[in-house]
């Protein structure tokens, strides 16, 4: 669904560095949440990058945002964090998803995909002819 | 349920602060090294790849700061911060920190204290199940429908018997009955009632409410013990049983469980405990005190005074009320009732009225109609209501004008913080944590003053009156409710004009120059504008408060000073009741006359002599009566007593014309036992108190004699002695045939005239008086003149009394003076705490202009030192300071009393003898503020001229 997201993204902009978009308000959860679910735990900078690949680099983040909505993720109950040892052996605190943000998840992917859906049929002309 | 978990994981995170900001950054830490050693791998140097990764967080500290927001709850964080800076700020200046809290403690003190009680007293509901199915009858006529006997108990609040009412006759609440169709219930109740009782400890008076068997299961009230009364007490030959009140068995039983079954003395019946009704049901008009319950049926065996003849139509008694059917609307109900009442009571089997009277009966929700002592309280309370409501916002503008003058000594300090980037908005909110933070200060003090007040407030009105303060106030939720919720609504009201100017400051030269600058900028006239407005307001309010104060104060004098047409001084009164106790018609005049000797004989006792009523006790006994060259119809409604053997002459009331009561009058005038022993026959009782009606000797007049307001209003510029009336209905043929005849050839002959005194309340304007011979059944008082303080005799003249009959209780006893006093209780409360809100609206407005006169002559130190350094005396600085605060003191007084004149006439009713627009108070209270206000200027104005030139030039 992201890959939709930035697909569209992709339609209407040359992907140079300057025409980047910011996160759309109240994305960045859903994203945090998806990522985690294909990837399993995960470390906040793991995240950021995971995130940024997923849209082919279309995306800016301020990775100095990502941390706010973990936490408030996490307050929410969606997440957990534990203290762990990275790949390279690092100490770094891990994120992983919660059976509520897994069910959070879901809710918000069947919203965002009923949203898309409706935009989408009001920008296609077509659509609007059938 | 996501959004409160993540509230309450915040509210966590204000705690442990230090541990969880070094979690974020190591998190950060670790975040950093990531990255920067990605783009290492990338190929870029490590200081770039630093760079890189610190651009693309954004800051570390800036990261830091939004995670910290989101963390804890930044608002609560800041109020926090804001409580803590305004505890510093007051705690810098102690004085005015302690000036504004008590100010404030009293204002708010003043209107929890009134408010506990006005809660009590007002709103709270009556307490039965589903009260507004339950309705009230109230009938409604023209003038002249009634006749023959009318009991009212005060439960609708109604003045007198006129042209509405709630007390209905027995035949009537069976015709109720009868509309099933309507209601699933009628109930109907009287009292309570003072009955004698003995069998627990020494004999006392208890009050008994007379109630129809199915009158706890109508209200929906269980028993808290045994059972309440139901339909096997309702017939007359039932087993006598009663139902105590909740607070009668704790007080009077100690709550003890043996109580059930055992057998108490009501007027010398044997009465069997049977139940204690629920807690929560004491009464069920506001504030009646009622010890027990018992049924209609036991009326009979009691000989209660007003309960002769209840089963018949003359005789109206019952409070009615009936549970509506489901479905049922009011106003069905009440035109079936209204019709049933009209036909019963104008072609019933004996008609009572004729058709143009217009009977009707109109039903309300009980809630709306019982008020009981509610009626009496409510207007004392909501003067009370209104007096402190401008005692608060007196203290309001009191404590606005200080913040006021403080806001200009901080003038540099506003401006510091706007310099550094404060908002506005942060500021008015910082200087209304402020001021909310003084209102609830003042709270919590005010919260004591109000305990103590409300105790001080009730014993006021307890000590005043013999039935005591029906309510317990305690504090409870409610009332911190309220309290809280003043606090908050004060702190705001007086802080936010302050608080909105503050922010209004012109950066530079507030910052360059001091708070004592020289006068003339636009900005301190509008300062100035502002506080002369609030000191003219305060003033105005509190010369509102002292005029009604005033007003009711000189409403006391007047009935002090009223003359009550007879010597009152040293004169003991009692009651005795020897008709409850079984004694019968020559039985009673015999116990009379024997204490009356005996009493006569103790020392210290000049002259004794009894009556049915005494004068002045509020009582009065009222008749229909026909006088001789009147209109026979409708009669005049007569206020009578009668006097026993010596009565004038005891009470120093002058012999005008004719003579008083000799031997003869009384032998000759119709003797009750006859009555007695005839009404015996339907019906055990005697009737009411006072002279048989029942004709022993037909044809031979009854010797009356008369005041001088009767002689002026029946018979001026004639000789009244010889003229004759007729009590009742000459008409009374509609009144029942066993009357008309001996009423008929029943006359009264006047044979004196006596000087006017006041009847029933000093209030009253004296009224025509009929005294008649005193030959009783049942009770009456007795009057003793003493030669030194009549209470010195109590415990002598109980001993006389228990020697002639030891069961015999003496009630309301007391003296003739503590009699008037007891009268004047509510006009006596209303002037104490009316002036005591007086003063204390004068000395908060004063506090006002004090400190707006002090902060005056502090930021013009300097002016006033220019001044006496180029020639002005002292006299002239006095007069500059004075002036300014007289100026501003008559105008509020002119305002205040403009204000008074509109609203004085709500107070009206309360007044005796004065005028509501009476412009001696008004002007009283105008000089006595001017003076006052006088005061207040000196002291800031002797500051100002003991101001060394030297001194106040250097002074900056």
């Amino acid at each position: 669904m992201n890959h939709n997201t930035s697909g569209k993204a992709n339609d209407r902009t040359n992907s140079k560095a300057e025409d980047k978009r910011d996160v759309q308000q109240g994305t960045l959860a859903l994203m945090i949440l998806k990522t985690l679910e294909s990837m399993g735990p995960l470390h906040g900078y793991g995240i950021a990058r995971r995130i940024e690949q997923t849209s082919d680099n279309l995306l800016s983040l301020n990775y100095g945002t990502l941390y706010p909505a973990l936490l408030k993720l996490e307050q929410e109950g969606c997440i957990a964090s534990e203290w762990g040892v990275s790949d390279n052996n690092r100490k770094a605190k891990y994120y992983k998803l919660t059976r509520a943000g897994r069910k959070q998840l879901q809710r918000e992917t069947r919203e965002w995909e009923q949203t898309a859906a409706i935009v989408a049929r009001f920008l296609s002309p077509e659509g609007e002819n059938s | 349920m996501k959004s409160l978990r993540a509230l309450l994981v915040r509210l966590a995170g204000l705690f442990n602060k230090g541990k969880r900001d070094r979690d974020l950054a190591a998190e950060l830490e670790s975040h950093l090294q990531m990255h920067i050693e990605e783009n290492v791998r990338r190929g870029m140097t490590p200081a770039e790849a630093r760079r890189q990764a610190l651009i693309k967080l954004g800051g570390v500290e800036q990261a830091k700061e939004q995670y910290r927001a989101r963390r804890g709850l930044p608002a609560l964080e800041t109020l926090a911060q804001d409580i803590r800076y305004g505890l510093r700020m007051l705690r810098k200046s102690p004085g005015f920190t302690a000036v504004a809290i008590l100010t404030l403690a009293l204002g708010i003190g003043a209107n929890t204290a009134i408010f506990s009680l006005i809660d009590r007293v007002m709103l709270r509901p009556i307490p039965v199940r589903d009260a507004n199915q339950l309705v009230i009858f109230q009938w409604k006529a023209h003038k002249g429908f009634l006749n023959g006997e009318y009991s009212a108990f005060n439960d609708c609040g109604e003045r007198g018997v006129g042209t509405t009412g709630c007390s209905f006759p027995l035949p009537i609440v069976s015709k109720m009955h009868a509309l099933t169709d309507m209601f699933s219930s009628v109930i109907a109740c009287a009292g309570p009632a003072d009955l004698d009782l003995s069998g627990n400890g020494p004999p006392s008076i208890v009050q008994g409410e007379i109630v129809s068997a199915d009158y706890f299961s109508t209200l929906g009230v269980g028993a808290a013990l045994g059972r309440t009364l139901g339909p096997s007490d309702e017939s007359f030959s039932a087993d006598p049983v009663v139902v105590l009140s909740y607070g009668y068995w704790q007080s009077a039983f100690g709550g003890s469980h043996s109580v059930l079954g055992h057998t108490i003395l009501l007027n010398n019946v044997p009465f069997t405990i049977v139940g204690v009704a629920d807690r929560s049901f004491t009464n069920l008009s506001p504030g009646k005190r009622q010890d027990l319950w018992l049924t209609i049926a036991m009326m009979p065996r009691l000989k209660i005074s007003w309960g002769s003849n209840i089963g018949s139509m003359e005789n109206w008694w019952l409070l009615m009320m009936a549970r509506l059917k489901p479905g049922v609307s009011l106003e069905q109900a009440q035109t079936a009732a209204s019709l049933t009442f009209r036909n019963e009571v104008l072609y019933g089997t004996k008609p009572y009225a004729k058709a143009t009277v217009d009977p009707k009966v109109v039903l309300t929700r009980v809630g709306d109609v019982l008020i009981g002592r509610r009626g009496a309280l409510s207007t004392i309370l909501s003067l009370l209501a209104a007096s402190v409501g401008i005692i608060l916002l007196i203290a309001c503008a009191t404590v606005a004008g200080l913040l006021l003058s403080r806001a200009a000594t901080r003038q540099k300090e506003m401006a510091v913080r706007l310099t550094l980037g404060a908002s506005h908005g942060t500021i008015v909110r910082q200087l209304l944590t402020e001021s909310v933070l003084l209102s609830f200060l003042g709270g919590v003090l005010g919260i004591a003053f109000a305990y103590w007040g409300v105790h001080a407030i009730t014993v006021l009105i307890a000590g005043g009156s013999s039935q005591g303060f029906p309510y317990v106030i305690a504090p409870d939720w409610r009332i911190l409710a309220f309290t809280l919720g003043i606090c908050v609504v004060t702190g705001i009201v007086f802080g936010l004009a302050p608080a909105f100017r503050s922010t209004r400051v012109d950066l530079t030269p507030a910052l360059k120059e001091s708070a004592s600058t020289l006068p003339g900028s636009g900005r301190r006239a509008g300062r100035f504008r502002l506080g002369s407005a609030l000191v003219i307001a305060q003033v105005a309010l509190s010369v509102v408060v002292l005029i009604g104060a005033g007003l009711l104060v000189r409403t006391l004098e007047n009935l002090r000073s009223i003359r009550p047409g007879f010597d009152v001084n040293n004169i003991l009164l009692f009651e005795i009741n020897p008709g409850r106790l079984g004694y019968r018609g020559a039985q009673v005049r015999n116990l009379f006359s024997e204490l009356r000797d005996r009493l006569a004989a103790l020392p210290g006792v000049k002259s004794v002599s009894y009556s049915s009523d005494a004068l002045l006790s509020g009582g009065e006994w009222d008749e229909t009566v026909h006088v001789e060259g009147q209109p026979a119809e409708p009669g005049v409604q007569m206020n009578l007593l009668a006097a026993g053997p010596g009565f004038f002459e005891n009470m120093h009331i002058p012999l005008v014309e004719g003579r008083t009561f000799n031997g003869t009058d009384f032998e000759q005038a119709p003797q009750d036992d006859a009555a007695a022993e005839k009404s015996a026959k339907q019906n055990p009782l005697p009737l009411a108190a006072g002279l048989g009606v029942d004709a022993a000797k037909p044809g031979a007049p009854v010797n009356v004699l008369v005041n001088e307001a009767f002689v002026r209003q029946y018979f001026p510029n004639q000789n009244p002695l010889g003229k004759r009336m007729v009590e009742g209905g000459s008409s009374s043929k509609a009144t029942g045939e066993a009357w008309g005849a001996d009423m008929k050839s029943q006359h009264w002959q006047i044979v004196g005239v006596v000087a006017d005194t006041k009847y029933d309340t000093l209030r009253h304007e004296i009224q025509p008086v009929v005294y008649l011979p005193f030959t009783s059944s049942y009770g009456g008082y007795f009057e003793l003149r003493t030669t030194a303080d009549p209470r010195a005799l109590i415990s002598a003249v109980r001993d006389v009394a228990r020697k002639v009959d030891d069961k015999l209780p003496l009630t309301s006893v007391t003296t003739q003076t503590q009699e008037i006093d007891e009268l004047m209780s509510q006009e006596r409360l209303v002037a104490k705490l009316s002036g005591f809100f007086g003063v204390l609206a004068l000395v908060l407005a004063c506090i006002g202009l004090y400190g707006l006169l002090s902060y005056e002559v502090s930021r013009r130190t300097r002016e006033i030192g220019i001044r006496m350094a180029i020639g002005a005396q002292q006299r002239d600085v006095l007069r500059l300071v004075v002036g300014e605060g007289i100026v501003l003191a008559i105008a509020g007084a002119a305002v205040g009393i403009g204000v008074a004149l509109g609203v004085t006439r709500y107070l009206a009713s309360m007044l005796y003898g004065v005028h509501a627009n009476d412009p001696v108070t008004m002007i009283a209270v105008a000089v006595l503020l001017v003076l006052v206000a006088l005061v207040a200027c000196y002291i800031p104005a002797r500051r100002a001229m003991r101001t060394d030139p030297m001194v106040a030039l250097r002074y900056e």
